[in-house]
């Protein structure tokens, strides 16, 4: 917790430093994007829909500007609790890091499952994505997507417990090819990414197990609908592996609606039907996410 | 075989506002609206501090009139541009993205102001778009 506020306070800083009144023709952090464009922070804090990664570069800084973002992400579900606090910094538009450290609070099912009501699932996740070919925006007279190769380290801190479920590492490393392409004439924006991941449940449950020691190969998609200049509808659909033994796990699916008052603030509420998670039945829920950035 | 004849006229007149809902330059407002945009448009481009270096030289009545002759057979319209192309026009203006964007957020205003639906905007957007491979430089 003490680590991200400072992250927090760091990206403020930074914010109120550089995004100060811009007269300049070429200011480096002058937000030169399209409002919209960079997508919003997906809840393993990479630029995206709600669940999906996009080929997009996060924040608003064009191929010879600095973006970023700071964003705070809570999901609620009928047993579970997700918050998720990270930033983003977009190199001119070709290089995208991240940091996100998730929270997954187990309420009274912790409980039920025997590790005491309020346990916590944490991760630590570190992503880089790079653009490798295509524009989302501009390529309106091709076919040709937007297309990004990312990566993702992710970290859970309950090693132990994790491997006592049955999972074979506490961390690893999820490899995606995204590919987006905007409809700007139809007002759509498609996504496909593919993953080869061997995470459960996002990684909170460590990798692999009993059902599935190595990576597998896991789809997701995501179409949003431009409704106007500030709104956004959007729904996100992602396979995932179903490598434990103690519990099944399902594929996750987020229908949401983005606002965006200005490019330094975003916010995304959805609702969300994660699958069965833990024993613990369906979970389905709410997700407010608020973004702020450059 | 009446039946036949309502089905092919009741499709042809379906085709046919298909068709007439597919025109762009109409869903603009026509040629005087695209005008008044353009004027606008070339006013807003002027005055914002991220373009106005580019146009300090510039005869503002003359790209006015050359842009809502180019939106308006873009879009389908009745007009003939006769310019120079994008890439001569714009070779050595050392153009930004950031430059770009902000002129089709200054064309956004003036869409905004003329009334034009938000997904019409970004039909014309969409034709658009594909030109700043020849317009920007760097
Ligand atoms: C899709 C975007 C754009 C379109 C459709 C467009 C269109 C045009 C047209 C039709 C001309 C007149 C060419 C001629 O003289 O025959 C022109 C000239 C010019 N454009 Fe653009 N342009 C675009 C973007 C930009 C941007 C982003 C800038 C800079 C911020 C810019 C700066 C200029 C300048 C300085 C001229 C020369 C004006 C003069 O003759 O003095 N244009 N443009």
């Amino acid at each position: 917790m003490a680590q991200s506020r400072t992250t927090l306070l760091f990206f403020l800083t930074i914010l109120l430093i550089f995004s100060s009144p811009t007269t300049a023709e070429e200011n480096l952090f002058g937000s030169g994007k399209i409002l919209a464009t960079p997508g919003v922070i997906q809840v393993e804090g990479t630029a995206g829909g709600g669940l999906t990664p996009w080929a997009v570069i996060s924040g608003y800084g064009t191929n010879r500007q600095i973006g970023g973002s700071v964003h705070h992400t809570y999901v609620t579900t009928n047993d579970f609790t997700l918050n998720a606090t990270g930033a983003t910094v977009g190199l001119y538009d070709r290089l995208e890091l991240s940091f996100t450290r998730q929270w997954f609070d187990t309420g009274s099912a912790g409980e039920r499952l025997g590790l005491g009501e309020g346990f916590k699932f944490n991760q630590d996740i570190l992503g880089a994505k790079v653009k490798i070919f295509g524009d989302a925006v501009y390529d309106q007279d091709t076919w040709m997507p937007q297309v990004a190769l990312g990566a993702q380290y992710k970290k859970a801190d309950k090693g132990a417990i994790v491997r006592a479920v049955g999972a074979e590492d506490d961390d690893d490393i999820d490899v995606y090819l995204a590919a987006t392409k905007i409809l700007l004439d139809k007002s759509l924006v498609l996504t496909g990414t593919a993953r080869l991941t061997r995470a459960n449940q996002f990684g909170l449950l460590g990798f692999g197990g009993p059902n599935g020691s190595s990576r597998s190969l896991q789809f997701e998609g995501s179409v949003a609908y431009l409704l106007s200049r500030h709104f956004v509808l959007g729904a996100d659909y992602r396979t995932k592996p179903d490598n434990l033994a103690f519990a099944e796990e399902d594929d996750a699916m987020a229908a949401y609606m983005v606002w965006l008052p200005s490019k330094h603030l975003t916010v995304t509420a959805a609702y969300t039907d994660l699958g069965k998670i833990a024993l613990q039945g369906r979970q389905r829920g709410f997700y407010l996410s608020v973004q702020l950035g450059f | 075989m009446k039946f036949l004849k309502t089905t092919l006229i009741a499709g042809l007149l379906a085709l046919t506002t298909a068709v007439h809902a597919d025109s762009l330059f109409d869903d603009l407002g026509g040629k005087d609206a695209i005008a008044r945009m353009m004027t606008r448009l070339v006013e807003l481009t002027s005055a914002d501090p991220r373009t106005a270096h580019q146009f300090e030289q510039t005869k503002k009545d003359r790209l006015a009139r050359l842009l809502t002759d180019q939106v308006c057979e873009l879009s389908g319209g009745p007009c003939k541009y006769r310019g120079v192309n994008m890439k001569k026009s714009h070779i050595k203006l050392g153009i930004t993205e950031a430059e770009f964007n902000a002129l089709v957020e200054q064309l956004q205003q003036a869409m905004d102001e003329e009334g034009v639906p938000f997904h019409t905007q970004n039909r014309l957007l969409a034709l658009l778009a594909p030109m700043k491979r020849d317009i920007v430089e760097r």
